[in-house]
């Protein structure tokens, strides 16, 4: 055997180069016929696949108000997934971004709420708040993983069950966050208005293009995570823990320390996105119980899809911002919207799908 | 009239290409006798009871069980036929409990008290008590062990092979499972054929043994009549079949213009005999030490699992072997020195100085440059690029505080993929596309230009070809001679007797006696590898 391998591998570079056009080639006909299916279920469903192109098109781009929600949208998907990249590469897988992003929301509204902070600056002090809280939240996950072994994507997805309960609970608890009501009337399950100065600004407004500071924030950090992944020795470290945790070691990498604190930057990233939907204008600025829409899990789905790499991350945010925007509109086409939902995980198993055969192979 | 024996092998031969594992082996086991079978790794012994289970095929022989020809298919045949099969590592499943193993393979409905009784007495009435059911994880490794045999023993097999059984057990497991062992054989008229690398449990535990070597039967006789001397002897090699060894292998793998000139070495080790003269001529090259000099590496009583206090000295510009046979701690020694293990207690010192082992890096940082037995595992990143595992040692020397710079990356691997004759399509392609042998070059070349004091290289030729063991070798003997300290841990005889200018022989975890390489005699080789002092 140890004979045949030298022929073997001097054509191995060869096909290794084939087999990533292969993969690419899987891919896109995975994505067509992702698209074919979704299609079919539409008009399975009674509707007409064109028409909800159409619906979906004009819900997501149609006009400038449509593009403004889209770009709302697509602020709080890149935080999170920029954050999942970050936790993936260096090898510790996090799914718990949902919960992340409502302990980011919880301490942001507590920050916005409680500190008497003058106006500008107490948005950033919103945003810091957030992104502590939830890194130190996500490192509980390392802690367990540290002391008692505890598998760290186990851990961060049961984590984010609590964090509901949590939030629920600080909604729920007048001496908490719980709206204050004046007079008889029944304070809802949710946290009072976070005042003008702790809300991110926005460039325009309804009902022309308006785009939110949120975005600013957003592509600034995968730009930066990109860049810092790929140019410093920390993300050379980073990558190397994640494929190699023992060559990593060796080559003097504190892996355990490098793992955790990827876990709690991307922790810390969902959870600045959980302050962005609390303090943009895709929320209503207090925190609710379902405040996080679900974009936790949406943002792993685009981190997944751009296969770890930040800058990837902006088109497929901006894709899944646009089922999210558009997908509202199809419910006036006939269209279940939930139908959206299964389109997006189509997409996501048809961009998946073809890794997974490499791997295989 | 002789009663046909339990189990007769004629003639198995099997080939792996050029390379033959069994040549013509016979190989016969009577009813109520303990066969040892004693070889060296890679004799064939494990290769000859694969067949024999029909976990592999052979190209030529018969296997007859009570003197009826046999075809065995797989260990399911082999079962019906009466043959069963200990092996070396433990098939066990973890999370179960022992019943739960025990039964694992039946075919059948699950009847859990059924079986739970079955276990108790096979377990009673071979007095290999085990509670069936605790859980494997918590059972210790004679405890596993005594569950692989019952496993086996409850299918009632006329004939057991056990496979290095105590490879992994204590003195005392031993004994106990040597007696179980012997009580079953005496009682139930039971054929065991017992493999093993052990000269003292083959003298104490077995009736007859055959010896094998490179493939071949070279020996047997009744245990009784012959000495462990001359055991040692026959598993490794009589001294002229070694110089003819060391003979071939040093023109193979040693252009005549790598060697320098038996006179501008060191002064010359003392010789013993005209074959020994020979061989030191051919392996001087390795003494390079400085009269005066402390070691460069000291190991201290170091102490694992599977290391019992370990110690070893390596002076600069020597090469020293660590011999022995594999799973004597070597692995253990190798994860230690990469800094992936920490041991129980000992010390490591480099160049005089203790290393703290706790901290990541720390050997590399003192001088220590590794190149591991499994580079897969922790020498190399198989999917990052032929440039960046040239240089993730030595990050610092290409980047600022903060930032990596690309460009000096990419010329210090560039450099060194020259200096070492790396062929790569290019730097960028992840390394998993380099041969085996282009990677090996990597993981020295990455060590080496980290300028250290110590080089230790954990089964250097393993899995490479021809031409890149000549390389490796004459890289190696370089070392040497610009000083610095090397260290080949090593299951190969030959490639020990072609580097060093020391062995060292490691067995149950210590060091079980230390030699010239040139004062190297065969017996006295096989003595330590076989566990007795000299």
């Amino acid at each position: 055997m140890t004979r045949l391998e030298g022929g073997l591998r001097g054509s191995a570079g060869v096909a290794y180069a084939l087999q990533n056009r292969a993969v690419a080639g899987v891919s896109a006909l995975a994505v067509v016929a992702a698209l074919a299916l979704s299609g079919m279920l539409i008009a399975v469903t009674g509707g007409s696949p064109g028409a909800a192109l159409r619906a979906l098109v004009q819900g997501s781009l149609g006009d400038a108000t449509a593009v403004s929600m889209t770009l709302l949208y697509a602020a709080p998907l890149l935080l999170v997934a920029v954050g999942a990249c970050v936790s993936a590469r260096a090898g510790a897988f996090n799914i718990g971004q949902e919960g992340q992003v409502l302990i980011g929301a919880l301490a942001g509204a507590a920050a916005g709420l409680r500190l008497a902070v003058p106006g500008p600056l107490l948005v950033v002090v919103v945003l810091l708040a957030a992104g502590l809280a939830a890194g130190a939240w996500a490192s509980l996950s390392s802690l367990m993983h540290e002391l008692r072994g505890v598998d760290i994507a186990v851990s961060t997805l049961l984590m984010t069950f609590l964090a509901q309960q949590i939030v629920a609970y600080a909604v729920t608890t007048p001496w908490l966050l719980q709206e204050s009501r004046l007079g008889a009337a029944a304070a809802l399950p949710q946290s009072n208005k976070v005042p003008a100065g702790g809300l991110l600004g926005s460039f325009g407004d309804y009902p022309g293009l308006q785009v939110n500071a949120g975005l600013l924030v957003g592509l600034t950090a995968a730009v930066l995570m990109a860049v810092a992944l790929r140019h410093t020795r920390w993300g050379f470290r980073l990558t190397m823990t994640g494929l190699n945790p023992a060559a990593a070691r060796h080559a003097g990498v504190p892996v355990g320390r490098m793992g955790g604190m990827a876990l709690a930057v991307s922790g810390a990233l969902a959870g600045v996105a959980g302050a962005v939907l609390l303090t943009s204008p895709l929320s209503t600025n207090r925190l609710q119980p379902g405040g996080s829409l679900g974009l936790g899990w949406d943002g792993l789905l685009v981190a997944l899809i751009a296969r770890n790499r930040p800058l990837l991350t902006i088109p497929v945010a901006a894709l899944f911002a646009m089922l999210r925007s558009g997908g509202g509109f199809l419910a006036a086409t006939g269209v279940p919207s939930y139908l959206v939902d299964v389109v997006k995980a189509l997409l996501t198993l048809a961009f998946v799908a073809p890794a997974l055969l490499r791997r295989a192979a | 009239m002789a009663p046909e024996p339990a189990l007769r092998l004629r003639g198995i031969t099997r080939r792996y290409g050029p390379v033959v594992a069994c040549d013509a082996v016979d190989l016969t086991v009577s009813r109520g006798e303990i066969h040892g079978l004693l070889g060296e790794n890679g004799a064939g012994k494990s290769t000859l009871m694969r067949i024999l289970l029909g976990l592999e095929t052979r190209d030529a022989g018969t296997v007859e069980r009570d003197g009826r020809p046999v075809t065995v298919t797989g260990p399911r045949e082999a079962a019906a036929l009466g043959i069963g099969m200990v092996h070396q590592h433990f098939s066990l499943v973890d999370p179960l409990t022992v019943w739960e193993n025990v039964i694992l393979g039946d075919r059948g409905p699950v009847r859990r008290a059924a079986a739970v009784a079955s276990v108790r007495e096979v377990s009673a009435r071979y007095g290999l008590a085990i509670d069936p059911t605790a859980r494997v994880s918590a059972l210790s490794a004679g405890e596993r062990q005594r569950v692989e045999l019952l496993k086996c023993l409850r299918r009632d097999p006329a004939v057991l092979v056990m496979d290095e059984p105590t490879s992994v057990l204590t003195g005392a497991e031993s004994a106990e499972l040597f007696a179980v062992l012997r009580r079953m054989v005496a009682a139930e008229d039971r054929a065991v054929v017992l493999i093993s690398h052990k000269l003292p449990e083959i003298m104490a535990a077995t009736d007859r043994v055959t010896v094998l070597r490179a493939g071949r039967v070279v020996f047997r006789s009744p245990t009784a009549a012959t000495t462990p001397a001359e055991l040692a002897r026959e598993m490794v090699g009589r001294e002229v079949s070694l110089g003819a060894a060391v003979g071939v292998l040093s023109s193979a793998s040693a252009p005549a213009s790598s060697l320098p000139a038996p006179s501008s070495a060191a002064p010359s080790p003392p010789v013993s005999s005209p074959v020994a003269c020979s061989l030191a001529a051919a392996l001087a090259p390795a003494s390079h030490s400085i009269a005066g000099d402390g070691p460069a590496l000291r190991v201290s009583e170091l102490t694992a699992p599977t290391l019992d206090g370990l110690r070893l000295e390596v002076r600069p510009g020597e090469i020293v072997g660590l011999y022995g046979a594999e799973g004597n701690g070597q692995r253990m020694l190798g994860d230690i020195l990469s800094g992936l293990t920490v041991p129980d207690a000992g010390t490591v010192e480099v160049a005089g100085a203790v290393v703290d082992l706790r901290r990541s890096g720390a050997l590399h940082d003192a001088g220590l440059g590794m190149v591991p037995e499994d580079r897969h595992h922790a020498g190399v990143v198989l999917d990052m690029s032929v440039a960046d595992n040239l240089v993730m040692t030595a990050l610092s020397e290409v980047s600022t505080r903060v930032v990596v710079n690309r460009r000096r990356l990419r010329a210090r691997a560039r450099r060194l993929a020259d200096e070492y004759g790396i062929t790569a399509a290019s730097l960028d392609a992840p390394l998993r596309t380099l041969s085996g042998g282009n990677q090996q070059r990597v993981v020295l070349a990455r060590e080496l230009s980290a300028r250290p004091r110590v080089l230790v290289a954990a089964q250097p030729s393993r899995g490479l070809d021809i031409g890149a063991v000549e390389d490796m070798y004459t890289r190696l003997r370089r070392c040497a001679e610009d000083g610095i300290a090397v260290l080949i841990i090593s299951t190969e005889l030959a490639e020990v007797l072609a580097l060093t200018s020391r062995i060292a022989v490691i067995a149950g975890g210590r060091i079980a006696g230390e030699t010239a390489t040139a004062d190297a005699t065969a017996e006295h080789l096989g003595l330590l590898i076989g566990g007795l002092r000299s």
